[in-house]
């Protein structure tokens, strides 16, 4: 019966540990034997497979709170309520969602500064750094597109306000802005769409990309790492395969696969150093945004009111920068900034072709190159905190400690 | 592999895993407990202790611990009170301290039909004390005190002549009396100086309201409201009508069920219909039907309530067209009739008036005493206005005005007022353009009323 459903049993040889990852369809993404540098948790921290596992929380808790969700703006703030007070762990599946998407955010962000600090987006993974960066975007969107679903005063003025930034873009600007709101302003129209972009398109697309994504790590040699360069294997042109070795087509196409590498003393049996890791990190994960979930709620404010909007309205977290950049100026702040930022993004690893330092926290061979973007990332982290804490009513500058009390509507 | 890094792993396995474990184990208890299991339980022993014989007692004993809830699908809430509030359709609960209490006087309004944020306010989806009273941040209907209830009748019901609503019925004369339409605009009459109040009932809390009729400028800043001067009694009540307007409107069933037949609801279906096309009421009417003055006198309420349904029935013969009047429309009309002439009704039928009469009616619909004073007397002060820092009377109007300017000037208002002194603030309080708020009938009977108001042997005939 066991052997039915797991080909292998719980592995006892070497041989079995290469067959207990090969053989299993949820296992043989990846690599039966996994180089020693990429288990050290002080070099990649953990942090895509992180964001992989908070995807996948949000999915399981995405699809139970469908079965209550009603898109539309009569009942859906009325189905936060019933979650809330009625339904048999609902409250604390709309914490884990919030939670874990607020963390999912943070994370793919951090995941990204990682691969930058570690140079790990040079050759041969530069395509990979572009699809991580089309992640980040998804991850964005997902975010922003479920921020609108309760239907609250926060879920309105935040989507409001994200859209209307996005309405600043010169010529698609307000295309864009009228194509995702369905009209001029958020209304039942808007909800639809970001219901459907929030279920269906935008998690379809993601997964693909994530799948795209893992099988790329691995076609592209693993994770990245210092002596790399010591161990590519000269690619072999087709036609001139030895007949005399019994590697598969696919492990040839690229010359850097960890089975192909010359230092087989430095890869271990990923069952069970990789897979027992990423299931304890898992535990963690799962730790983490129960605790959250049971401890804090999730907000939510009143009813959307369309003609009461909150002073000042603000847009979700990860847009505060953008927002305060735009108090500056529309245009710099709210096109050319963001526009150039994500642009350098996605060409970064085919401007800076420089092999050195790969594989190495903070190398002092990419010094430029993490000065620039230390600056940019310090620049966002300082606009998103001022955006976030230091802004208050029209705008203007409060300091936290010092907030007046809240203005209320007479209660 | 060796041992010791797979105990490792093993050890990290068992904490992590119990870790996950308790925090799932912490999130079910969290999600069982619900404080109105602890209500409902309170109310099943209250049942047992009061169970008479072993057959109530087992009954009592296997009531189900579960959410109890009002569907309202017309009024668009779900009213879960009855969660915790078990015992309000049950008299014998008559002075139980509450959660359990009796609710008495629900017969017109039956809860399953009514439910009960729709009165008390609150939130009725909530099922905590906190949450459902309504005292938590981000839910703006918390629960109506219960000394402004009224307020709850005045959503639905007509405040006037609401024999179940006094206070309501006094709000709503204090607000008709106090001029406040000459600034605010409600149900779509009065000026546009001040905010709309359609809707003010649902926004403002009512100690908001106290504050504001007293001092208008402590609560709104820079507000051009003259402070009001009134007695407690009728604050409370114009506080309390200002919470009755939450701008809800009664749909299907409900709002064939609103209309109280009250003398004022027949003096205007008497008005509407035509009544004295055929009949004569004061002296004035056709003479197809009979006199109506002293109809009281001859019929019984009985009679009436038949007639009204079918005429040919109680009159053989009569010609008097069946109108369908339901039967609330039909008593308020047999209340009208049956008072006609001890309260002298005849005298408040708009048609039976003359022009002056009814702009004196057009004078209090707008409001204008809010500004002008009571019979246009003036002395509403407008700080820095040339006019004595005050509002300017109307009562000597007829001297300075022919009736075509005087109509000119409140169609089109005026809206820079001339400062006493031009270096302090203008004068907050202005004549709003009224043209497109009131109609040519209204300002003809208005200008002939502000006419009227020229003491006797002053006429000095410019």
């Amino acid at each position: 019966m066991g052997r039915s459903i797991f080909r292998v049993g719980l592995p006892q040889s070497n041989l079995e540990r290469s067959q207990a990852m090969t053989s299993s369809f949820l296992l043989h993404i990846q690599p039966a034997k996994v180089h020693k540098h990429s288990l050290k948790a002080g070099y990649s921290l953990g942090l895509g497979l992180i964001s992989l596992y908070l995807f996948f929380i949000l999915i399981g808790t995405g699809v139970l709170l469908m079965f209550y969700y009603v898109p539309s703006t009569d009942r859906a703030y009325n189905t936060m309520k019933d979650l809330q007070f009625v339904v048999s762990a609902g409250l604390i599946l709309r914490n884990m969602h919030r939670w874990a998407a607020h963390l999912m955010v943070l994370f793919v962000m951090l995941h990204l500064c990682r691969v930058f600090y570690t140079g790990a987006y040079k050759r041969p993974r530069e395509f990979n750094w572009v699809i991580g960066v089309g992640l980040f975007l998804m991850t964005l969107g997902l975010s922003f597109t479920g921020y609108l679903l309760p239907w609250d005063q926060l879920a309105f003025w935040a989507i409001t306000v994200g859209t209307s930034i996005a309405g600043y873009a010169p010529i698609i600007g307000p295309k864009v802005k009228y194509l995702l709101l369905g009209g001029n302003i958020v209304g039942q129209e808007s909800l639809t769409r970001f219901y459907a972009l929030h279920v269906i398109v935008l998690p379809t697309l993601t997964l693909m990309m994530v799948a795209v994504h893992l099988w790329r790590v691995r076609k592209d040699g693993g994770l990245s790492r210092p002596d790399e360069s010591g161990d590519v294997v000269e690619q072999i042109p087709l036609g001139q395969l030895p007949t005399n070795k019994s590697y598969g087509l696919m492990e040839l196409a690229r010359g850097t696969t960890p089975q192909v590498g010359k230092n087989p003393e430095d890869e271990v049996f990923s069952w069970p150093h990789l897979v027992f890791r990423e299931i304890l990190l898992f535990l963690l994960v799962a730790a983490v945004v129960l605790f959250l979930a049971i401890f804090w709620n999730a907000p939510l404010e009143e009813y959307a009111n369309p003609i009461h909007p909150p002073n000042p309205a603000k847009a979700p977290w990860y847009f505060l920068g953008l927002q305060e950049f735009v108090s500056y100026s529309a245009f710099w702040g709210g096109v050319v900034i963001p526009g150039l930022l994500v642009t350098a993004l996605l060409l970064l690893p085919y401007l800076d072709r420089n092999r050195a330092g790969v594989g190495r926290w903070f190398a002092r061979e990419r010094m430029v190159a993490n000065s620039i973007f230390t600056l940019c990332l310090l620049a966002a982290i300082v606009f998103t905190i001022i955006g976030t804490f230091f802004r208050g009513p029209n705008w203007g500058w409060v300091e936290p400690w010092r907030r007046p009390p809240a203005i209320t509507e007479g209660h | 592999m060796n041992r010791s890094s797979m105990v490792r792993f093993y050890g990290w396995f068992t904490l992590l895993g119990l870790l996950v474990g308790g925090l799932v184990v912490l999130g079910y208890y969290k999600d069982e407990y619900r404080e109105w299991k602890d209500y409902q339980r309170q109310f099943v022993q209250e049942e047992v202790r009061r169970a008479a014989t072993p057959q109530q007692k087992a009954v009592a004993e296997s009531t189900p611990i579960e959410i109890r809830q009002i569907l309202l699908p017309d009024l668009n809430r779900v009213d879960r009170c009855t969660t915790c509030h078990l015992g309000v359709e049950d008299p014998s609960y008559g002075g139980y301290p509450q959660p359990l209490a009796y609710h008495p006087l629900h017969e017109q309004h039956p809860f399953e039909k009514f439910g009960c944020t729709v009165c008390h306010r609150g939130q009725g989806r909530a099922t905590t004390v906190a949450d459902a009273h309504g005292d938590v941040a981000h839910w703006d209907q918390p629960m109506l005190p219960l000394q402004y209830i009224q307020a709850s009748c005045g959503q639905c019901h007509e405040a006037a002549e609401n024999p179940a609503a006094p206070e309501l019925a006094r709000g709503q004369q204090v607000f008709e009396t106090s001029g406040c339409r000459g600034c605010h605009k409600l149900d779509g009459v009065g000026g546009n100086i001040g905010p709309e109040l359609d809707k003010v009932g649902a926004r403002r809390a009512p100690e908001w309201l106290k504050k504001h009729f007293l001092t208008p400028a402590a609560v709104t800043p820079g507000s051009a409201m003259p402070p009001q001067k009134l007695s407690e009694t009728n604050l409370e009540a114009i506080v309390l009508f200002m919470l009755s307007q939450t701008g809800e409107s009664a749909p299907g069933y409900y709002a064939s069920m609103k209309v109280l037949p009250s003398v004022d609801q027949g003096q205007r279906l008497f008005q509407q219909k035509g009544c004295i096309g055929c009949h004569t009421v004061g002296g004035q009417g056709g003479k197809v039907g009979p006199v109506l003055d002293d109809v009281g006198l001859r019929r019984s309420p009985e009679w009436m309530m038949l007639h009204f349904r079918d005429p040919q029935s109680v009159t053989p013969g009569s010609v008097m067209p069946k109108f369908g009047f339901t039967d609330t429309e039909a008593r308020a009309l047999t209340e009208f009739l049956l008072h006609i002439r001890e309260r002298n009704l005849a005298s408040t039928l708009p048609s039976l008036m003359n022009s002056a009469e009814r702009g004196r009616g057009v004078f209090r619909k707008y409001g204008c005493a809010g500004c002008h004073g009571p019979d246009g007397k003036g002395g509403v002060p407008n700080p820095n206005a040339k006019t004595a820092e005050q509002v300017p009377g109307l009562i000597y109007v007829a001297d300075g005005y022919t009736k075509d300017e005087l109509k000119k000037r409140i169609f089109n208002g005026q809206r820079e007022i001339t400062p006493l002194d031009p270096k302090r603030p203008p004068p907050p309080l202005y004549m709003p353009p009224w043209r497109s708020l009131i109609n040519d009938a209204e300002v003809d009977d208005l200008t002939a009323y502000l006419f009227s108001l020229l003491p006797k042997g002053e006429n000095t005939g410019f």
